[in-house]
């Protein structure tokens, strides 16, 4: 039995990724990634999706004609992504390297948007930093960045209400597919110290999510 | 610590150690590194972190912290949760390259299930070696220059770890037993049986590896835990209760199921056999394509447990134990050439490329990402043709 739960532990279950997110979403994840994909795709724009995961956010993407790279560390994760994409017909470019690896993988100013859905609370502080200076650089001046990342309700009434709906599904999630997310406060803040303009946070319509959404500048 | 702190680190530390516990990653002094120190890699384990410290006192190093997801080295980089990924996240976020004149990182020899020393290499300069396989071997090591001997590239299994094995596997298996004996036959039968169970796990364990417990064989030793657990219970209990029929039969049952739960895969939580859960009993065998092999000598580095070895004449590596193999597969990933590679029973094949898409993790996403159609076809010719190219 502890045999089970070892290999349980063990086994990365990319495939059950999809399902498990939106257990933990409560449904909503589909129209979040939509939602990304309303903001920053269209016809020949070119997006790269960073922490990609299954391709949820690139493939939206690239529904709506945009010429989508999906970038993850997690061969397994890819391996369902390209399975998704090929499925439906889409093209996308789909590249094994993490985060800190962005510098080898993504030309300067070789994209119009980059978008990272649920992947910026998975990293370290630092790695944050590095993966924002990365982005602004893949940017072309005046293009894009979107990130959507899980967001606590925040009066603490609503917090502790939130965090009490959130246990079952966050525990459900957790032995489905091993998967946890981790809700996190003041990216913007990091965004702006990473030398984005027009800085803006929302809510996003559905679900517990926070939107933050900025441009390279022009002048540098 | 507080007393109950304590405790709970026990807990967390034995019984519960099956489970992940993480660490926070990043760099850590050990004792006064300065600028030539060595740079050493672990995983982010808590009880790993806490054995390397207490192993590494009075020596100065540098230790980085990867993300390991709170698993063990070894099973981290077969599950692939420690790959060259996180070797180079960790290489570059942690600052070390400041702190440090030289570019010479020591992994883990665990890790080379997941870890491609070469793409580290190439991404970020740092040369990249393979240290000893057991932590305990880390201060001869560096006392000695840094440099590895044969006899730690190998996987130990002392006694001491044995027990700790026992310790994990003995109160799951016995816990059942006990609810169920309770339930039918009281609380001292209840306590007789499972402390026979708990017994027999831990003589299991003291008599490795002198057990087989890998082949058909195996069925010996697990037949023979149920009869010597069943004869304990069955005495004690006679000796308390007088004969009873009834007692008789359910200790006999319960020593028998609790034996064939430890035989899912008490093979897999040793380091001296290939898991059996994790092949789902389908036998595969490490190849060696000799065409392709130039005798750089990666996989006999990595192997922790002597199954291949150089052959100075040929200048080429030959299989010159196939029956110690574990099927871990880190020669196969660290080979440069592919010339290495699995062979199933029934003929199909497991490239290094699937091998590093999906490490050795077959009972999840390998039986999913890559069905039993292309495990056949093209990439059996692919591992088998004589260059690749």
């Amino acid at each position: 039995m502890s045999s089970y739960v070892y290999m349980k532990l063990l086994e990365s279950t990319p495939e059950r990724y999809d399902r498990g997110m939106r257990i933990l979403s409560g449904n909503t994840i589909d129209g979040l990634w939509e939602e990304l994909a309303k903001r920053i795709a269209g016809p020949g724009i070119r997006v790269l999706d960073i922490g990609c995961g299954t391709g949820g956010v690139t493939l939206a993407c690239a529904r709506r004609g945009a010429r989508v790279t999906g970038l993850d560390k997690d061969a397994g994760m890819l391996a369902v992504a390209r399975a998704k994409a090929q499925a439906e017909g889409l093209t996308a470019t789909w590249v094994e390297a993490g985060v800190m690896e962005l510098e080898d993988e993504v030309a300067p100013s070789s994209f119009d948007a980059v978008v990272s859905s649920l992947a910026m609370s998975e990293l370290l502080p630092e790695e944050r930093a590095y993966a924002l200076r990365q982005a602004r650089e893949a940017l072309v001046p005046g293009g894009r960045l979107l990130l959507a990342d899980e967001a606590a309700p925040i009066t603490p009434l609503g917090r502790l209400g939130w965090r009490l709906r959130r246990a079952p599904r966050a525990a459900l999630t957790w032995i489905l597919t091993g998967q946890r997310t981790h809700p996190m406060d003041g990216l913007a803040e990091e965004v702006r110290a990473a030398g984005f303009v027009d800085v803006e946070e929302e809510r996003a319509p559905a679900g517990d999510f926070i939107l933050v959404s900025a441009r390279r500048g022009r002048d540098t | 610590m507080t007393l109950p702190g304590r405790f709970l680190a026990w807990l967390r530390d034995t019984l519960l150690r099956m489970f992940p516990h993480a660490t926070r990653p990043g760099l850590r002094a050990i004792g006064r590194p300065g600028p030539n120190a060595p740079v050493l890699l672990s995983g982010n384990f808590t009880l790993t972190v806490d054995r390397l410290t207490r192993v590494l006192r009075g020596r100065d190093a540098w230790l980085l912290v990867a993300d390991s997801h709170g698993i063990n080295v070894w099973c981290a980089a077969g599950g692939g949760h420690l790959t060259h990924h996180d070797v180079i996240a960790v290489l570059r976020s942690s600052g070390i390259g400041e702190r440090v004149e030289h570019r010479h990182l020591w992994l883990p020899q665990l890790a080379a299930t997941g870890v491609e020393r070469r793409i580290v290499q190439e991404r970020t300069g740092w040369r990249v070696g393979w240290g000893p396989a057991r932590l305990e071997d880390l201060p001869a090591f560096l006392d000695r220059g840094q440099r590895v001997k044969h006899s730690e590239r190998l996987m130990r299994f002392p006694l001491w770890e044995r027990m700790e094995m026992a310790l994990l596997w003995a109160p799951a298996t016995t816990a059942i037993a006990a609810v169920v004996l309770w339930s039918l036959l009281g609380a001292t039968t209840a306590f007789i049986g499972a402390g026979s169970i708990a017994v027999v796990i831990f003589a299991i364990f003291a008599a490795l590896p002198r057990l087989p417990l890998w082949g058909g064989s195996r069925w010996f030793t697990y037949a023979g835990g149920a009869v010597v657990a069943s004869l304990l219970a069955i005495t004690a209990d006679m000796a308390l209760h007088g004969p009873n029929l009834l007692h008789i039969g359910v200790l006999g049952a319960a020593s028998t199921i609790a034996m064939l739960v430890l035989s899912l895969d008490l093979a897999g939580t040793t380091p001296l056999y290939p898991s059996t859960i994790n092949t789902r009993g389908n036998r595969f065998d490490l190849v060696l394509n000799a065409e392709r092999c130039t005798g750089v000598a990666d996989c006999v580095q990595v192997c922790p447990r002597d199954v291949l070895a150089m052959d100075g004449k040929l200048r080429r590596v030959r299989i010159q134990r196939p029956d110690a193999c574990i099927r871990c597969g880190a020669c196969v990933v660290q080979c440069p050439e592919d010339a290495l590679f699995f062979r199933f029973a029934d003929g199909r094949t497991l490239s290094p490329t699937q091998i590093r898409a999906t490490r050795m993790n077959m009972l999840g996403r390998r039986a999913v990402v890559l069905p039993a159609k292309t495990l056949s076809t093209e990439d059996q010719a692919a591992a088998e043709a004589p260059r690749r190219d």
